[in-house]
């Protein structure tokens, strides 16, 4: 199964993590995120979402039409996809092994993250629990945004070793650190 | 200006999430004659001017829009899932 994958993070050979001191600007790499795809079934778009919303303990991504990221920080996958199962109309797939979640946070995340996204950040048009897919670093990506400050990238597995480098370039500028984090 | 594509899910996106697939020509049935199928494949106008072409969101909703817009004054007149257009949604 996906244990192997699981255990060696991908961001292992780009983080040295003796103990960096996190500055206001930080990019936290969560070490085990249970990330589910949800595709709803033709026709039970609204009951699948509405369902979705009130299962306790996710936090839950728009895609697309019919089609969301589930996401957390705190339970298990396993614990995740017993959560899911019972909702009726929805296919559901593991991909925690195949996205890292990074979470960029501090005063200067959207100057940051305006040189990665083509999208207008502004609380105005992206508001706390807005999220979407979208181009970032050349890489198509979810991005929500879980705070005034804060944002979620949940970045394809194989990709993420380019899209890493290229934010913490972008942060340069802002002194931004970068560390794993538990949850 | 074109380069900036209003997805109906996803909202105001650059060009550069989308790929085009080319013009949105009606598929025709299968049992079509020949000739129709030739033209369908093969044969394409590349009028000066409005035109309606099949977009895919590849970096946002993945979803088919078809995109209508003048390729000489860059206007976008209007971008829709192509789903339903082809009454294949719901
Ligand atoms: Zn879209």
């Amino acid at each position: 199964m996906s244990l192997t994958l699981f255990h060696r993070h991908v961001l292992e050979d780009y983080l040295s993590d003796f103990g960096t001191k996190a500055n206001p600007n930080h990019l936290a790499v969560i070490r085990r995120p249970a990330i589910f795809s949800v595709l709803a079934h033709r026709g039970h778009d609204a009951s699948v979402e509405n369902e979705l919303k009130s299962v306790e303990g996710i936090d839950v991504r728009d895609c697309a039409p019919g089609e969301w990221l589930v996401v957390s920080t705190s339970a298990g996958a396993a614990a995740i996809e017993n959560l899911l199962a019972d909702i009726a109309g929805a296919s559901i797939v593991d991909q925690s092994d195949g996205r890292a979640l990074l979470r960029v946070h501090g005063p200067n995340v959207r100057k940051i993250l305006a040189k990665c996204v083509a999208v207008d950040l502004h609380p105005d048009s992206f508001p706390i629990g807005t999220s979407a897919n979208m181009l970032c670093c050349h890489v198509a990506v979810n991005l929500a945004r879980t705070g005034a400050d804060t944002f979620e990238i949940a970045v394809p597995r194989s990709f993420c070793g380019s899209v890493f480098e290229e934010v913490m370039e972008m942060g340069r500028e802002f002194a931004l650190t970068a560390a794993f984090a538990d949850s | 200006m074109a380069s900036l594509i209003t997805c109906p899910h996803c909202g105001t996106r650059p060009k550069e999430e989308f790929s085009i697939r080319g013009t949105a020509l009606t598929r025709p049935h299968p049992a079509a004659s020949e000739e129709d199928w030739h033209r369908y494949v093969y044969l394409r106008d590349n009028p000066k001017g409005r035109y309606q072409e099949y977009w895919h969101h590849a970096a946002g909703c993945r979803r088919w829009l078809v995109v209508d817009r003048d390729n000489v004054t860059h206007d976008v007149f209007s971008v829709t899932d192509a789903a339903p257009a082809r009454g294949a949604s719901e």
